[in-house]
């Protein structure tokens, strides 16, 4: 019973780290930078949809499809601002200059929504009322939040195999310069990724907002999770991202049921740690490296 | 990264550089020192104290610098060695009942041990791993100063008796500052020294290429292992300082802000910069104080100015004074012109 | 970038001569620091910006409401007050800075302010060295006024007796299995000790003490230790943050035994908006330094005062404030027409006044600073914050 809750808790927190992670490990299998901004994409797409819902009342579909449109723009103007302009400078400028987004980022969110999302909750998408699944008491929220996470990837795929764009994307990601050569418009193609990774993560925080109360600061720690999910999956792997991002919530959830809900916090640090000490390419990382 | 510059025609060059010897690096940094030297006579304690707080910074950064701008290692450990620091010297004072004199070195070593624990499996990694893993470990120092009770007071932290200088007949708040002056001009001092010795050379080599250096009989491993402890040495030195000019440790001062505000000071003053290191600590811790009370304001500030820098004067501050007065040379800063 | 050093220059030369130019001018005033003819300055500090922010700007306000109504009637004794609020952003190490900031360049007559533990802490021996008498708005760290220093009062409920009230509720309705979440950060640990020592004197053991992170997203495994120890009495050592996932994960296992929280849970109606269910705070009671609910009549008064004022939604955050503005200026007015700071100490520690924000007098003697003595004990009851008793902790 104790199992099946850890379980469940650890399932949905997993779920909405995958979702971030993928964001993360999309932009990097393409551009080879990870985006330290990414939590804040975040934290604003998730502000967005509490303006439209909660602030202005208008329909869920329609603050979920504003925070998509908004953190997509969030995304292209990073590669616009940050991405292209860094695009021949070392790899400690494009961290930093990312991390420099961030805190622009968490001083804007402070700035507009500031002590907002603490006062006045997300309201569930769903009936707020636990279900029993087997015995064991999940809240709809909780299934919304894992079957987006489905729903989500399933698009991706279908993304990345059917459509002319997402192609592309593959082809760049495999080798941008073969990419360039056979006429891949490949800064387009690095536009749309930073925009498509930053709208995963306003999906992510749409559907994770009414399980968890919003604030300027939500960004960091969600973003070190999801780092601990790439890492465990093998950076550059988006199937390991998924794996990495559920084993991270089962890990966090099951340490703190079973060794101290002291542990929780920290597993994650502990899990990049190890990883990257032990085996830096990751669980996944050699085997399942070029899949979608 | 290395920019050529033909900015000054050449006769108005050399015609500047007569006058080189006025506004030159050493002649800039001397009259800094005087000022500081002259500032708890003339401000009030609160001044006195934002002017303590840029000098530890101005250790900090020139510490960072060694790590980030001369070997290019991108590490986020330094905010959390910084509290190391302060942490150990702090509760060498209040637990083990050192005096202060004797808790800074000692504190200082302990954090060396634990900048070379961190080093050393960061060794093998390089440039995001690196990163990620600094991150990591940021945040795990952070969470054990948080939970390791028993040592480190937890959450609430400590509180400690104000440093005795009396015997120096000084006040607390006039030795701590001017010991924290004394510190920090010989280690920007020394800085400047490890810069030109063949240490700083190999730093530079390593930064550049990995490969190039290694083919130049470069020992990479023990080249970062220098670099590793010179920078925990500055931010163990630092922390010391930190715990005695504020007489209180708490986990919170230690958080990413922290790096994030060194960050600035290094990309603001110029990679590789140790003058600019310096003067760019100055500059924002009292920007910083400016902006008190706007934090949101001081975050997109921060921000920005980090964004700004590296997009458009990677040079840092240092560039601009090279422009400027051509006296000013600075050796191996990125973006140098040597 | 010339531009900025020369700037930078200029701010720290400008900024020294100012201050030498001040150093001259202050043996020529004859009155007290910060009070003039017609006016008198009165500092606060506390965390106007950053996380803690939300927390601590509607407890100024509250100050500020009472000094300028104070004001609008005249003044105290002719003098308005000069209200000068420096941002400590909740951190000690920017706490100190403010607290200097604000002695040195505002130079006020008195302190009323200072919200956060951490940084009150650290804030506590430039405010004595200064010699500055020290009213805490909110700041409830015991250290802060245990042992009793001149300088420092507090106005709001210390650590202490709110976790004794908690304690005694639960025991007082006959719980013995008794459990206990805190959060790990100086506010939480800052309880967490004291609430031990209640358990000792009560001769009792907590069957379990758990933690859970300050901004946490998923509380179950917490809950979960929790219900297998099986409780019948969870004391809540939290923050909204913190208390509505928590009380989320409790409803949705089925652990509703008597919750009990301190002066942050106050407004259970907002917790159980944030769950999203009454049902999930029908259990629950809040000890907490308030006396009146939000909608009490007793507050209107100075609800229609903060909202119009301050454009703020009124809560028990504000209630802080307005007793220890309201405190201040009882002490003011009778300190006479010519103040002096040690009049005003030697009226504070023997001062009581009855404010209209908290159920009981504030009482202060020169052997005990912690002036809050009688707390209010909260329900969610037909759909608002009912006000269902008061108690007077004891150690």
């Amino acid at each position: 019973m104790l199992l099946a809750y850890a379980l469940s808790s650890g399932i949905t927190s997993g779920a909405l780290y995958a979702l971030v992670a993928v964001g993360l490990v999309l932009c990097y299998r393409t551009t080879g930078h990870i985006n330290f901004s990414h939590g804040e994409l975040f934290m604003i797409g998730g502000f967005l949809a509490f303006t439209l819902h909660v602030m202005w009342g208008l329909p869920y579909i329609v603050a979920l499809l504003g925070a998509v449109a908004g953190s997509f723009v969030l995304g292209v103007l990073t590669d616009r601002v940050v991405y292209q302009p860094l695009i021949k400078a070392p790899p400690i400028a494009m961290v930093m200059a990312t991390v420099g987004l961030s805190f622009v980022l968490k001083g804007i969110g402070r700035h507009f929504w500031g002590g907002q999302g603490e006062v006045v909750p997300f309201p569930p998408l769903v009936s707020p009322a636990p279900v029993l699944i087997g015995g064991v008491a999940v809240f709809p929220q909780q299934l919304v939040v894992v079957a987006s996470v489905v729903v989500c990837m399933l698009l991706l795929t279908l993304f990345f195999t059917r459509t002319r764009a997402g192609k592309m994307m593959q082809a760049t990601a495999e080798n941008a310069h073969a990419a360039y050569l056979v006429g891949i418009r490949v800064e387009r193609v690095y536009m749309l990724t930073w925009g498509v990774g930053a709208a995963l993560a306003g999906v992510a925080a749409v559907f994770v907002a009414p399980l968890t109360l919003l604030t300027p600061d939500i960004g960091l720690s969600l973003l070190l999770k999801a780092f601990a999910a790439t890492i465990l999956g093998g950076l550059g792997s988006m199937t390991g991202a998924v794996i990495g991002g559920l084993l991270v919530g089962i890990l966090e959830a099951l340490a703190g049921t079973y060794i101290a809900s002291s542990i929780q916090d920290v597993s994650a640090f502990i899990i990049i740690l190890a990883v990257l000490v032990f085996r830096p390419t990751g669980l996944l990382g050699a085997r399942a490296r070029r899949e979608v | 990264m290395v920019t050529l510059s033909n900015e000054p025609s050449a006769p108005r060059a050399i015609k500047r550089r007569n006058l080189g010897w006025l506004v030159g690096r050493r002649p800039a940094l001397a009259v800094g020192v005087l000022l500081f030297a002259v500032l708890p006579l003339m401000a009030n304690p609160y001044q006195v104290y934002v002017g303590n707080l840029a000098l530890i910074y101005v250790i900090l950064a020139v510490g960072l610098n060694i790590l980030l701008g001369l070997a290019g290692q991108l590490s986020f450990a330094n905010g959390a060695l910084f509290g190391v620091g302060a942490y150990a010297t702090g509760l060498l004072r209040l637990d083990a009942g050192l005096p202060f004199w004797l808790a800074l070195p000692v504190g200082t070593a302990i954090t060396v041990a634990i900048g070379l624990a961190v080093a050393l499996p960061a060794l093998r990694l390089r440039g995001l791993y690196l990163a990620l893993a600094t991150v990591a470990f940021a945040q795990f120092a952070l969470w054990t100063f948080v939970h390791w009770d028993s040592v480190t007071h937890g959450t609430a932290g400590f509180v400690m008796a104000p440093v005795d200088f009396t015997a120096l007949g000084l006040r607390t708040t006039t030795g701590i500052y001017y010991l924290s002056l004394v510190l920090a001009v010989l280690l920007v001092a020394a800085a400047y020294g490890i810069m030109r010795s063949r240490v700083g050379r190999a730093l530079v080599a390593l930064r550049e290429s990995e490969v190039a250096a290694e083919s130049i009989a470069v020992d990479i491993t023990r080249t970062k292992i220098v670099a590793y402890t010179l920078t925990a040495v500055y931010a163990g030195v630092a922390g010391g300082l930190f715990a005695g000019l504020l007489n209180v440790v708490v986990p919170e001062s230690f958080n990413l802000f922290q790096i994030v505000l060194q960050f600035c000071m290094v990309v603001v003053g110029g990679l590789g910069s140790i003058a600019g290191s310096a003067i760019a600590a100055v500059l924002l811790i009292v920007l910083q104080e400016g902006l008190r009370g706007m934090q949101d304001l001081q975050e997109i500030g921060l921000g920005l100015l980090l964004l700004g820098m590296l997009l458009f004067a990677p040079g840092g501050l240092v560039q601009a004074l090279r422009r400027w007065l051509p006296g000013w040379t600075e050796p191996h800063s990125r973006g140098g012109d040597e | 970038m010339r531009t900025l050093t020369m700037t930078g220059l200029a701010r720290m030369t400008g900024l020294a001569s100012v201050a030498a130019l001040s150093l001259m001018a202050a043996p020529a005033a004859l009155a007290e620091t910060g009070v003039t003819a017609d006016t008198i300055v009165i500092g606060g500090m506390g965390g106007l910006t950053g996380p803690s922010a939300g927390l601590i700007i509607p407890q100024l306000n509250g100050v500020q409401a009472v000094f300028e109504e104070v004001n609008a009637a005249g003044g105290v004794h002719g003098r308005k007050i000069v209200y000068a609020k420096q941002d400590d952003e909740c951190l000690p190490s920017r706490g100190v800075g403010a607290v200097k900031k604000l002695i040195h360049e505002e130079k006020p007559f008195m302190i009323v302010g200072g919200g956060c533990s951490n940084a009150a802490i650290a804030q506590k021996p430039e405010v004595i060295e200064a010699k500055i008498p020290w009213v805490i708005v909110a700041s409830t760290a015991d250290s802060l006024t245990e042992p009793v220093n001149p300088y420092v009062f507090t106005t709001m409920s210390a650590a202490w007796m709110e976790v004794y009230g908690q304690l005694q509720l639960a025991l007082d309705q006959g719980k013995t299995r008794i459990a206990v979440v805190w959060q790990p950060d100086a506010w939480g640990k800052a309880r967490l000790e004291p609430m031990k020592q209640a358990f000792k004197a009560k001769g009792i053991e907590p069957v379990s003490i758990q933690e859970i992170a300050v901004e946490p997203t998923d509380t179950t495994p917490t809950v979960l230790q929790i219900q297998a120890t099986k409780p019948d009495a969870v004391l809540l050592l939290l923050f909204p943050k913190a208390a509505v996932p928590f009380l989320r994960d409790a409803y949705k296992v089925g652990l509703q035994p008597l919750m009990v929280g301190g002066s942050p849970l106050g407004e259970i109606d907002v917790l159980a908006k944030g769950v999203g269910s009454p049902d999930s705070v029908k259990n629950l009671r809040a000890v907490t330094a308030a006396g009146y609910g939000v909608d009490d009549p007793q507050v209107a008064k100075w609800k229609g005062i903060v909202e119009k004022r301050f454009g703020d939604r009124f809560n028990v955050l504000h209630m802080y404030g307005i007793s220890a503005g309201q405190f201040a200026v009882e002490a003011l007015k009778q300190a006479g027409p010519e103040p002096t700071r040690e009049k005003i100490l030697q009226i504070m520690s023997n001062l009581t006044v009855k404010t209209d924000t908290y159920a009981g007098p504030l009482e202060c003697k020169p052997t005990d600073h912690q002036c809050h003595k009688a707390l209010g004990i909260f329900a969610f009851q037909d759909g608002r914050v009912t006000g269902i008793g008061v108690t007077r902790p004891t150690r």
